[in-house]
């Protein structure tokens, strides 16, 4: 165990991890906001998911920063972090296409076997299992 | 060399590892790189699955609760700070501290799978499978979904059909004024009121060779929610109502490619967790002190990882 030795072990001022963790029940609350009534953007789900997934990285990145300690480590973060984000923004690039392929039965949508065609749900289906506004609690979202 | 050897000293030779970190640790940080490709390929394949299809069901729908994926959040991002101060109070040789705030993450980490064990009962319970033939979920109200409830209506009305029949035969036999007769007609008349309440409000529906799909959605939807007649009574849904009419299949669309994503998403989480909580087991009774920063820093590695992966889990799967 000589090796830990090179290592930096001195303790840290720990209120440093009670200002993050107060940041990530902040950004968790952010997040929840956008199932609430206040939420201005029902209409635009993307807006939401465009601002969900910020929301996201923000809490991924400040636990790896702090907790994870990677803020204060050498540069081998790097050869380990760099790939590892590199792979993963081929791996959005390389399924982006297929995100576009609607399985939907009709002008624009792919050409599925008549299996798929028979069994898909189908939207005007869907709307007709819920009900008009006044017997739910809540607006339909999407 | 030769030379040193000559003046008779030793050659010191000093070792320098490749990268200044224990051998531990880096295993660690490769073996999280494997973790992150793992999620990554699960949750890029429920994007595409999840923006690719035509209907994807409400939550409401599928008995997701929001709150209470918001709470979990909650219970992970704890954790994940009780493991961070245990970490420190191992690295100020205070045990005492290190094993109060590991203790502290192990009951959190317990309280997630929990909480996620409650939120699988709530789904099993009203027929939500990932799997067939326990899945009740069908995707269009079409001849199909028909056919599943007629034969589920099958299975619920013979024994009432048998039993009506044993009661008749037994009624012959007997003579009218006796207990015995009065048991068994107030039985069958029970009977035949289970039968009625089939007819009414579901073979009348399924049985119809001419019926629409709007109807078989409406049937649908009286056995999932709460709904009004038409002389505007309140009902609960046809299982809770008429406690005979349970396992009634439904018609939720994009409900089974839902169930699916959702349980082996939250499943394989879950499964690391539990992993986690094995390894916290492992190291509570030991003495947590200096010595043992190393594994107490490899398992707050492991932990944070789990923590975000739930943290992109959570808006994916309850908020999109």
């Amino acid at each position: 165990m000589t090796e830990h030795d090179t290592q930096h072990h001195e303790p840290h001022d720990t209120r440093v991890y009670w200002y993050v963790f107060f940041a990530l029940f902040v950004l968790t609350g952010a997040s929840f906001f956008t199932y609430s009534d206040y939420w201005p953007f029902h209409d635009t789900p993307a807006v939401g998911w465009a601002f969900m997934m910020a929301v996201s990285v923000t809490k991924a990145t400040l636990v790896m920063l702090f907790f994870m300690h990677l803020k204060y480590e050498a540069n081998w973060k790097y050869v380990l972090t760099i790939p590892a984000s590199v792979m993963a923004v081929f791996l959005i690039v390389a399924l982006v296409p297929d995100v576009m392929w609607r399985y939907d039965p009709g002008p624009g949508g792919s050409t599925p076997s008549l299996e798929r065609v028979r069994h898909a749900p189908r939207p005007q289906e869907a709307q007709w299992l819920h009900p008009p506004a006044p017997h739910e609690g809540r607006p339909a979202h999407h | 060399m030769a030379q040193a050897e000559a003046h008779g000293h030793h050659i010191h030779l000093q070792y320098q590892p490749a990268l200044p970190l224990p051998n531990g640790k880096l295993f660690l940080w490769l073996f999280l790189s494997t973790e992150i490709m793992f999620f990554a390929a699960l949750i890029g394949v429920y994007v595409v699955l999840r923006f690719g299809t035509p209907v994807w069901p409400r939550p409401h729908d599928v008995h997701l609760s929001e709150p209470i994926g918001a709470f979990n959040t909650f219970v992970l991002i704890c954790s994940s700070l009780c493991i961070v101060l245990s970490l420190e109070g191992a690295k100020r040789d205070n045990p005492a501290a290190a094993k109060f705030w590991l203790l502290l993450t192990f009951a959190l980490g317990a309280v997630f799978l929990g909480v996620k064990a409650y939120e699988y009962q709530a789904k099993f319970s009203h027929g939500i499978y990932p799997w067939q033939p326990h899945s009740l979920i069908y995707e269009r109200p079409d001849v199909y979904y028909a056919s599943a409830v007629r034969k589920r209506m099958v299975e619920i009305t013979t024994p009432l059909v048998q039993r009506r029949g044993q009661i008749e035969e037994q009624l012959k036999k007997l003579e009218p004024g006796s207990a015995q007769r009065t048991q068994l007609e107030a039985e069958l008349q029970q009977v035949m009121q289970q039968l009625a309440i089939c007819e009414q409000h579901v073979l009348s529906v399924v049985n119809d060779t001419d019926v629409k799909p709007e109807q078989l959605a409406q049937l649908s939807y009286r056995i999932m929610h709460p709904w009004t007649d038409q002389q505007g009574k309140q009902h609960p849904p046809l299982g809770e109502e008429f406690p005979i009419l349970h396992g009634l299949p439904m018609v939720i669309p994009g409900g089974n490619l839902w169930a699916s994503t959702y349980f082996t998403l939250t499943g394989f989480h879950a499964a690391h967790v539990l992993v986690g909580l094995i390894a916290f087991a492992f190291f509570l009774p030991k003495r947590l002190g200096l010595d043992r920063t190393v594994h107490l820093e490899a398992l707050g590695l492991y932990w944070h990882f789990v923590d975000i992966v739930w943290i992109f889990l959570f808006p994916l799967l309850y908020l999109f």
